[in-house]
């Protein structure tokens, strides 16, 4: 009768909210980005105690050593109580690190692990089932951020859901494509070389057999102004093409092709083998390098919705860093034509070896240029 | 030399722990590093528990391993302050969970479970449908005495008391209805019918301790302070763990104005969020140096809970709210959810203090009218209830 009292006696007393710690919980943090997932898993130390009896040598502790050297079976319980998919197709986890955290109620194994989805994540499903066969009162506490950040919290009668992922707005997803397009081009360093290749000239003029300095900058800034609009417009054409499916050329070719038009331009420089008018070499090679343009677009792994959003911005910002590099480029070298150190030749020369290299490395696919 | 140590280290101890919750996730340079320290309790009877969940996992449609396991579990979590046991118990009795006609015995320790979360009604419309088939069964009873006591159903939670005398110890049955009337006008005659108890008692702590502790509380209503602390030291002196108890006489320090007391009668790293509490209120009214960071600690817990979606602490939450923070009108929301769920005399005394200090007496006027009709007694929250009539 009295161990049943007293038992009632605990059920009293219970009741007043004297509790030590909090229940258990497990803090899951994912960071979505584009078809891949980072994420980490915080998982109290004292439930995986009641799971795997970590404590081996019975001091009433678990340390490092003990909780590192059953990390593999940790892993191999949790991530199947894990499950996330996209579009109907799961993305497996895998973990690739352990580390330890203090939360306010004790320790934890942190599980650093990724998944990768079949394809760009607009709307991911979660299914977590940790813990809940052996403590009912379990949460699973997820923090889910692709850009803005969702609360939610797992539990027994709760265990699937499925979140929308929201999408940033038009706007700023504008200007990410812009600013892709400008960093593209900035990075893109047989863009710029071809760039320097073909205005190199431009503050020259060709009488008789040999280049003489231009005498007005007006003159200069018009068949700048030319060639520039040339090359965009022919970019542009091949871009939205390639971008939109209707012409597709393997890449190895069209990085050769580039890396040959470079080669071709420079020498023009000192033997001339192109065509006189600029503006149509400008033309004819920007077919080219759209081509190598929709390749890094392709790359970013795109949503169809916003395929015109996404082609216009690159486009806006291969334009702004391509203007930007030759209101830098055009009025230096007017400054120094006069000058009988004008590099035409020293220039080409080397922009001429660089893009050999690229055309041997690219044509044969090796690894030979550091860029 | 050892002692020095032992002394250096806990305090040590409780210097680094509160900033360790902050730590940034690492990987430990040694394999001796320590990553938990498992309940101190959870040694000695961990080789049986683990036993018996093993063979509960190997068949765990068997209900007597599952009532075995499950009143191990909660047993565990009152003796440890720790809620996760509830959890574990709760997994073992999943296959009678969801059933309304479990068998009696998953029937208590459903509701003990349930009333644990709050969810009262479960607890209580489980504990009838248990007594309505077993009216014998005392646990059950004196669970829901206990769980109406909680809800302010008084008139319910005193019949139930009052049944307890056929089917356990007339002692326990007076225990029983002694609690009930030492908050409904009858302090005097609760006084002295626990005085009678405690006799009976004498050779079980527990039910001692419950006795004693009531016995100070109803003195202190009866404004009999003197009574009310020999009461409370010898309850402390039975059972210094006993959380209940030290939780009763750090209000009735605070209400004294003896804050250094509580501040030395409650460590700083107590892992018991309702003795924070008063330390942390003790420590903000005497300007200790560390009050800043052990409420910084407490916040920290409330907020935990908050996230995963317990609403177990409005009640402390209410006070840590009103008192250390100063927010009145944050604290009066707390405290009318809290009444909504909770109806004890400290559930009643929040609202009232938080309308006063919010300047909306008005949000108070149900607990006005609910000490009206319950006469509960105790000079403070008569005045607490006049100021917002």
């Amino acid at each position: 009768m009295i161990a049943r009292i007293a038992f009632a006696l605990a059920a009293l007393l219970i009741s007043t909210g004297a509790f030590a710690h909090k229940p258990s919980d497990s803090y899951l943090v994912l960071r979505v980005d584009g078809a891949k997932i980072d994420g980490r898993w915080d998982i109290a130390v004292r439930d995986l105690d009641a799971v795997f009896d970590l404590d081996r040598n019975g001091d009433g502790r678990v340390d490092w050593g003990e909780l590192r050297t059953r990390a593999g079976e940790v892993d191999a319980y949790a991530a199947p109580r894990l499950a996330l998919a996209a579009s109907g197709s799961a993305c497996p986890l895998r973990v690739v690190d352990h580390e330890v955290e203090r939360h306010s109620d004790g320790g934890y194994l942190v599980l650093d692990f990724r998944a990768e989805c079949a394809s760009r994540i607009d709307a991911i499903d979660i299914d977590y089932s940790l813990l809940f066969d052996i403590d009912a009162q379990h949460r699973g506490l997820l923090k889910l951020d692709s850009g803005s950040v969702v609360s939610a919290v797992f539990a027994a009668t709760h265990r699937r859901q499925s979140f929308a992922l929201a999408l940033p707005s038009p706007l700023t997803q504008l200007r990410g494509y812009v600013a892709d397009g400008i960093e593209h081009i900035a990075t893109g360093f047989d863009h710029l070389l071809f760039l320097v290749a073909l205005l190199l000239p431009s503050v020259l003029v060709r009488r008789g057999g040999h280049w003489e300095p231009v005498d007005r900058f007006p003159t200069v800034l018009r068949s700048v102004a030319g060639t520039v609009t040339a090359f965009t417009l022919a970019h542009s054409i091949t871009l939205s093409l390639a971008t939109l499916s209707i012409v597709s050329l393997p890449s190895r070719l069209v990085e050769s092709a580039i890396a040959l038009s470079v080669l071709l331009t420079a020498i023009d420089n000192v033997w001339p083998i192109l065509p006189r008018r600029r503006w149509q070499v400008a033309f004819a090679f920007g077919l080219l390098h759209g081509f190598g343009f929709a390749s890094v677009l392709a790359d970013l792994d795109l949503p169809p919705a916003s395929l015109a959003l996404s082609l216009f911005g690159f486009n806006v910002g291969v334009e702004i860093g391509q203007l930007a590099f030759v209101l830098v480029l055009v009025p230096l070298a007017y400054l120094v034509r006069d000058s009988r150190f004008y590099p035409r030749v020293g220039v080409s020369a080397a922009i001429a070896i660089v893009a050999g290299g690229w055309l041997i490395e690219r044509s044969f696919d090796l690894r030979l240029m550091p860029f | 030399m050892r002692v020095a140590l032992l002394l250096f280290s806990s305090v040590f101890a409780s210097l680094v722990a509160p900033c360790a919750a902050l730590a940034a996730p690492h990987r430990p340079a040694s394999d001796d590093e320590i990553v938990e320290t498992l309940p101190a309790g959870a040694r000695q009877s961990d080789r049986a528990t683990r036993a018996l969940r093993a063979a509960t996992a190997r068949d765990p449609a068997n209900l007597d391993l599952a009532l075995r396991l499950a009143t191990l579990d909660v047993a565990r979590a009152r003796r440890d302050a720790d809620p996760r046991p509830l959890g574990r118990a709760q997994a073992t009795l999943a296959p009678w969970w969801n059933a309304a006609d479990a068998p009696v015995p998953v029937l208590v320790l459903r509701a003990t479970i349930e009333q644990s979360g709050h969810a009262f009604e479960a607890a209580a419309a489980d504990l009838e449908r248990a007594l309505a088939r077993e009216p014998g069964n005392a646990q059950a009873r004196l669970t829901l005495a206990s769980v109406r006591q909680v809800t302010g159903d008084l008139d319910g939670a005193i019949e139930s008391c009052r049944q307890l005398v056929d089917v356990a110890s007339t002692a326990l049955a007076h225990t029983c209805e002694a609690s009930v009337d030492a908050i409904s006008g009858n302090a005097a005659l609760a006084y002295d019918s626990l005085e009678r108890a405690k006799a009976t008692f004498a050779r079980d702590t527990s039910l001692l301790v419950w006795a004693t502790t009531l016995q100070a509380e109803s003195a202190e209503r009866l404004g009999r302070i003197g009574d009310a602390e020999r009461l409370y030291l010898a309850s402390r002196a039975l059972d210094p763990a006993d959380v209940y108890t030290i939780a009763a006489y750090a209000d009735f320090l605070l209400d004294a104005g003896r804050s250094a007391e509580v501040i030395a009668m409650i460590a700083r790293d107590t892992p018991v969020d309702i003795l924070l509490l008063r330390r942390v209120q003790a420590a903000r009214r005497s300007g200790a140096a560390d009050a800043a960071a052990e409420s910084d600690e407490l916040a920290q817990r409330f907020e935990a809970l908050r996230t995963r979606g317990d609403r177990v602490h409005l009640r402390e939450e209410a006070r840590y709210t009103l008192d250390v923070l100063g927010r009145p009108a944050e604290a009066l929301a707390l405290a009318l959810e809290n009444w909504r769920v909770q109806k004890e005399p400290l559930d009643a005394r929040i609202v009232l203090e938080a309308a006063l200090a919010a300047e909306r007496p008005d949000a108070a006027r149900e607990i006005v009218a609910w000490i009206d009709r319950t006469h509960l007694e105790g000079e403070r929250i008569a005045a607490l209830a006049e100021a917002a009539r």
